[in-house]
């Protein structure tokens, strides 16, 4: 009797309910509301300014803006993997070619995690120029990477915002050849020399192999880092998309069959003009055919001795022929059947086995389009068999994945179980085990980790790039200690102390003008200078509204002005940027030229003053309105 | 570079300690310690375990605990730092280098100083009451802030606004102590402020105690506020933190009031050794 009541009532309610919904909702306009998610400052201070910045910007245009701040894997979970975020500042991995925009941007990856479209931008206009750069090669692919930018710059999936010059401080008192190779590389501490009691092995260097036989040269040789982020301490998994930046500490453990020849840095026989003076290209191969594919690619043998290209119609081919005799840290032998593992692996950690795949997060656009995988009988030798309309240029980028030992992984394709962490569903073990002790074939071998303390590597004694005969960069120090110190100002004390020889992390612009002055004032101390290989971007979510609208993105994008946040927050140590890629492949109309071509900012420039009735105009224009109060109302309200 | 820091922490508080101890507690009573510290410690070593038990689980769990924090924890930054906003920076106005120093001195220092002098000295007393008191508070606060630790995820001043706190925060100034406090905290672990609601208890003692030790009651006073004010001076804690520290140490006070001395576990242990 009372339950029958008590339901009518909740029927009447609802339907009640229902009604003022329906009223409210047909001119329901909420205020706009959202949350910019980013980092604490340690050891990335400018994030945290930026997101402050864009914030107090956002609010001043009558948005409600608020930050969240998450610690490196939190944030990288909720954005890459979760992609639980409205707005977010942060650094972009990036790359030197633009050939990443295409996992970045595609619309086919926007359900993935990982750096593969975080943003979950799907715009086909989008997608046409980013397979037809992946096709192209030569002119057409340059034509096509600018077409790429101009579509960019139309529609802001991100917002790219300054790139940070880097810096690092050395000491030169101990190891000396800093420099020569990017010191954000895992090439960049291979080749160093040791200065002082062992200078008289400089001879050496070119690889003898024997220099770790003279005697006591251990505690000389320890190359002491100090890293401002924590996590290599926590995790070593080349494809953990939350634990890794660039992948430093893991290019250490790890080889990959390429590097960029911009980091092998300069070889004796002089040359990175063009394809022939390769060593990839020795011996077979040669005609003219194989001249015209390797055009335009900038890749340097490391783990394969060469490299060929063959087209045929249904198939673009790469045949590697591996080194003799490589091993991996525990001395089991790689061989083709580790590269074919590796290639399947990276492209599905079940192997095929539940259907759902899970591509490694951090590989997915080097692998796109690999179609095939087979080793030879000998073990030699490895053919990547791409699908027919892949440019080499991008297909190239198979190269450069690190290669995992079969024996290691094969048992890592199960399902994963975390407790306490939320993990998308089709998530194996490989992707979130912390890879302690990493097992590799790198120059350098695991040795030891404390949690956020320290991890030290030990040289790989037999390493290939030891061998006599071979022009590589190998390892010469026979210790890498890589201390945890979460802040610039203290990693500098550590090696300004002498406690340490190099900051391996790039230090924050804030302190950049206190270490020259450090550096200038003594001999032992250098300060590095090397090419950005990261940028600053605002990114949206445009999987909800209002960020699935392009014209509010631009109009956002315009309300930055990165000139002034180069100068403010980064003391000038940065380049403001609108394109996502490195200058060289910018079309011309887009370049910067003291305003930001793509979306000028709408205030006067070099201040941060913002025009706030252009402001409103721009987002009233962009279908948004205001109301009385000042403050922006969308449809969609979250 | 830990180990050096560390030392010279102890090296001060050795120093530091003997000295203030022959001034404050005074000959007599050490003489007396001298005869009765058997006896005081078979009374007291129930609580002196507790504390040894509550610190090395703090020790334990602040760092591996993540998983519980990942599941339970709730991330309360922006809300510290939409209801403050930049309040912390009112004691900005005292900057000048010579404050900067007293404020790291009294934080690294004065702080470890705090704690450890009241130990001692309540245990010169031979009512044992406010030596097990004082350690049970200390248990108390330790075992609350764990709790909080786990599931309040809250930044620092220093980690959101940076930029505005300027020239003060410790770990620009004197970045050596990056080394110390990182060992012994996560960046994490602000709400409430451990600082603060141990040095206001260890004031509330000396304030209890100001006839056994009249001259120890104003310095723990003085010392107590400049650890409160460093705290945001250095740009380590919120306002907010500080009051839940305070409050914190009032509860933790009231508790080791209520607790001690109410069961007697060595009266209770030979009661069942009959």
């Amino acid at each position: 009797m009372l339950t029958t009541a008590g339901l009518g009532v909740t029927i009447g309610t609802a339907g009640c309910v229902r009604e003022v919904r329906n009223a409210v909702n047909r001119d329901g306009r909420d205020r706009l509301s959202l949350t910019i998610t980013t980092l604490p400052a340690d050891g990335d201070r400018e994030s945290i300014q930026l997101a402050r910045t864009v914030r107090d910007t956002l609010e001043a245009v009558g948005i409600d803006a608020s930050l969240a701040i998450l610690s490196h894997e939190e944030f990288l979970r909720a954005i890459l993997t979760n992609h639980e975020f409205d707005a977010y500042v942060g650094r972009y991995p990036g790359g030197s070619d633009p050939a990443y925009l295409y996992e970045t941007l595609h619309s086919q990856y926007a359900d993935e995690s990982g750096w593969q479209n975080p943003f979950g931008v799907t715009s086909l206009a989008l997608d046409d120029v980013l397979e037809r750069q992946r096709r192209a090669d030569g002119q057409q692919r340059r034509e096509a990477v600018e077409e790429t930018v101009e579509t960019f710059a139309a529609e802001q999936p991100f917002v790219p915002i300054c790139a940070p010059d880097e810096y690092r401080l050395v000491r030169t008192d101990r190891f000396d050849g800093w420099g020569e190779r990017h010191p954000g590389t895992a090439q960049g501490y291979l080749g160093l020399e040791m200065v002082g009691e062992s200078s008289d092995e400089e001879g050496d260097g070119d690889g003898d192999g024997d220099r770790d036989r003279d005697g006591d040269e251990d505690k000389v040789a320890r190359l002491r880092a100090a890293h401002t982020d924590p996590r290599p301490s926590q995790n070593l998994n080349p494809l953990s998309a939350e634990y890794r930046h660039r992948g430093l500490v893991t290019g250490l453990l790890y080889d990959s069959f390429a590097v960029d020849p911009d980091v092998i840095g300069p070889l004796e026989d002089g040359g990175n003009d063009g394809a022939n003076t390769r060593q990839a290209n020795d011996g077979n191969g040669g005609d003219d055919e194989a001249d015209e594919l390797t055009t335009g690619i900038d890749l340097h043998p490391w783990l394969a001795e060469s490299w060929e290209w063959e087209r045929n119609d249904d198939a673009l081919v790469l045949s590697v022929r591996l080194r003799d005799d490589v091993r991996f840290h525990d001395g089991e032998p790689l061989t083709a059947d580790d590269v074919e593992f590796t290639y399947r692996f990276l492209a599905d950690t079940t192997l095929g086995a539940d259907g759902i795949p899970a591509p490694s997060p951090r590989h997915r656009g080097a692998i796109a389009g690999l179609e095939a995988v087979e080793g030879s009988e000998d073990g030699h030798r490895v053919e990547l068999r791409f699908d027919a309309g892949s440019g080499t240029a991008a297909a190239a980028r198979a190269l450069t994945v690190p290669i995992l030992p079969k024996h290691v992984w094969r048992d890592r394709s199960t399902p994963a179980d975390v407790t306490g962490v939320r993990i998308a569903e089709g998530t194996t073990d490989a992707l979130v085990v912390d890879n302690v002790p990493a097992v590799g074939s790198g120059p350098f071998a695991f040795a030891d980790r404390t949690d956020r303390e320290h991890v030290t590597l030990e040289r790989s004694d037999d390493h290939f790039s030891v061998r006599p005969g071979l022009d590589l960069p190998e390892p010469t120090v026979s210790e890498v200690q890589i201390a945890i110190d979460p802040r610039s100002t203290s990693a500098i004390e550590l090696v300004a102390g002498d406690d340490a020889d190099v900051t391996t992390t790039t230090l924050e612009s804030y302190v950049i003008d206190d270490v020259l002055e450090i550096a200038d004032g003594n001999d032992d101390l250098e300060v590095l200078e090397s090419p950005p290989r990261t940028f600053y971007h605002l990114g949206f979510n445009a999987r909800t509204a209002p960020f699935t609208n392009p014209r509010f993105r631009r109009t956002v994008a315009r309300l930055i002005d990165k000139a002034w946040i180069v100068e403010d927050i980064f003391d000038g140590y940065a380049t403001p940027v609108s394109s996502p890629v490195a200058s060289e492949w910018v079309p011309d109309e887009l370049a910067w030229d003291d305003d930001d071509p793509a979306t000028p900012f709408l205030g006067t420039d070099g201040t941060g003053d913002i025009d706030i009735d252009a402001a409103r105009s721009a987002f009233e224009a962009a279908g948004f309105d205001y109301d009385a109060n000042g403050r922006l109302r969308t449809r969609e309200g979250n | 570079m830990f180990t050096e820091i560390l030392g010279r922490v102890a090296v001060v508080i050795v120093f530091l300690l003997p000295i203030s101890v022959v001034a404050l507690v005074g000959r007599d009573r050490l003489s007396a310690l001298r005869r009765e510290w058997r006896d005081r410690l078979r009374v007291s070593w129930p609580i002196v375990t507790v504390l040894i038990a509550v610190l090395l689980l703090n020790r334990v769990m602040r760092w591996s605990a993540r998983r519980i924090t990942d599941r339970v924890g709730i991330h309360m930054t922006e809300t510290f730092y939409g209801l403050e906003g930049e309040f912390i920076l009112v004691f900005q106005s005292l900057e000048a280098p010579a404050v900067t120093t007293y404020f790291t001195l009294i934080y690294v220092y004065g702080y470890t100083f705090m704690l450890l002098f009241p130990v001692v000295a309540y245990f010169a007393l031979s009512d044992t009451r406010p030596f097990r008191r004082l350690l049970a508070a200390y248990a108390l606060n330790y075992a609350i802030g764990l709790v909080f630790y786990l599931v309040v995820i809250a930044l620092g001043p220093r980690n959101v606004m940076p930029d505005v706190l300027g020239q003060t925060m410790l770990y620009d100034t004197s970045p050596e102590y990056q080394h110390l406090t990182r060992e012994v905290n996560r960046a994490t672990n602000v709400f409430p402020s451990l600082h603060t609601s141990l040095s206001a208890t260890v004031a509330v003692f000396a304030y209890w105690t100001r006839d056994e030790y009249p001259r120890w009651a104003p310095v723990a006073v003085v010392l107590a506020l400049s650890v409160w004010i460093s705290t945001m001076y250095l740009g380590l804690h919120w306002a907010i933190d500080v009051l839940a520290g305070l409050v914190l140490a009032g509860v933790c006070v009231g508790l080791s009031q209520l607790l001690v001395g109410r069961w007697s576990v060595t009266d209770a242990l030979e009661r069942l050794d009959r």
